[in-house]
């Protein structure tokens, strides 16, 4: 083999493993050099072909990974999705208010009042109003361990609000130290009708019940044919 | 301030949610019961602290509160340090009025805070922030 002979094949070589590379760096996992000679040359061109191996390997490792990761993930996501869900049930839940007697609502709160969820027992209570018509709802407090300024403020704009439906607002239970407290922050809630325990919100929400039965009556009695028309 | 080395630290809180509000009040209220206060000062002192996390969380984003137990005035106290490094007040005088709020509160937070306490300290600095310190004798 003459000498110029062997230079053209062995830049032949190097253009190949050029073109390797390339195809390789432009994503070709599959492509290698194959040499088929056996010499100095060779030796880098299997260890070109091992390397392109190894990085293979290394690839679809990353993209396996990659993989696992994002379903993993998709799953947090979707717990997140429940457990949200799950936290408004709850929110909706711990604000239940009931129908107990003619005319009378009762809006039990219990823990704390936070913005969001004096919002939602604001929504519920008002609507509740509008849909039974009840004119007399009474919220019991008992279980609300801190009435700060803020809560306070929510209970006075639930109140002014249901009045605005026709509806007159009773508080009850609140506890003597809490009486204390509001009395020292300053806040003023004489507009809002106020009794110690739910049950003499109850008896005081019956008796009015019966005075506005008893006026109904009254104009009944006084003008007998007002039914007919 | 009103300060000293000898002070028991009985515990901390970082402020970012509304909900560490909540935990913070049920830590002081703990301390309070634990330090053998009556029902209504730990009410007292529980709704003061609710109105100080409460101003943190809404004007500076969040803050600190630390609660110790030791000596003011050769008296058995807790002491309360709520710290915030928000945009400070400008007027602390207006601030501390009854009905005064940048906001849409009732503006009685502060002024109720330092009715409901034995001791009530306020620092500020505009861009620094707010510390406020209160005091209940045990
Ligand atoms: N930590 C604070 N950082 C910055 N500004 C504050 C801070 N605390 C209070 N302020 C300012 O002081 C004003 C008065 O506070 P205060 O707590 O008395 O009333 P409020 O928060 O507006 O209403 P309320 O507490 O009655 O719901 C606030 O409106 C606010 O502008
Ligand atoms: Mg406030």
């Amino acid at each position: 083999m003459s000498e110029k002979h062997n230079i053209t094949n062995i830049k032949k070589r190097i253009d190949r493993i050029e073109d390797i590379l390339a195809a390789v760096a432009a994503g070709d996992l599959d492509a290698r050099i194959n040499s088929e000679t056996e010499d100095d040359l060779s030796g880098i061109e299997a260890a070109i072909d091992l390397l392109i191996d190894d990085l293979t390997d290394e690839l679809k490792q990353r993209e396996k990974m990659q993989k696992e990761v994002e379903d993993k993930l998709s799953k947090i996501q979707e717990q997140q999705k429940t457990i949200v869900q799950q936290q408004e049930d709850l929110l909706e839940l711990s604000s239940p208010v009931s129908k107990v007697w003619d005319n009378v609502l009762i809006l039990p709160v219990i823990g704390t009042l936070d913005s969001q969820r004096t919002q939602i027992m604001m929504e519920n209570l008002l609507e509740k109003i509008v849909e039974t018509g009840c004119t007399i709802s009474i919220l019991d407090i008992t279980g609300v361990p801190t009435v700060d300024t803020q809560v306070a403020n929510h209970l006075l704009k639930t109140v002014t609000s249901a009045r605005l439906l026709g509806a007159e607002c009773i508080i009850s239970g609140i506890s003597p130290a809490i009486a204390q407290t509001i009395v020292h922050l300053g806040i003023d809630l004489s507009s809002i009708k106020t009794k110690a325990t739910l049950q003499d919100a109850m008896i005081f929400a019956m008796r009015q019940n019966k005075r506005t039965d008893d006026i109904k009556l009254q104009s009944l009695y006084i003008n007998p044919n007002e039914k007919e028309e | 301030m009103t300060s000293d080395k000898n002070w028991e630290e009985l515990g901390r809180k970082n402020l970012e949610s509304e909900n560490d509000i909540v935990m913070a009040r049920q830590l002081v209220r703990h301390y309070a019961k634990q330090l053998r206060m009556g029902i209504v000062d730990q009410t007292r002192v529980t709704t003061a602290v609710s109105e100080l996390l409460r101003n943190m969380y809404n004007y500076a984003g969040g803050g600190e509160i630390k609660i110790f137990s030791g000596l003011v005035d050769e008296k058995d106290a807790l002491i309360i340090t709520c710290s915030d490094s928000g945009p400070g007040i400008e007027d602390l005088e207006l601030a501390m009025s009854d009905g005064y709020t940048s906001g849409m509160g009732m503006g009685y937070g502060l002024p109720g805070a330092k009715r409901l306490v034995d001791r009530f300290e306020i620092q500020s600095k505009v861009n620094v922030g707010t510390t406020v310190r209160i005091i209940k004798w045990r």
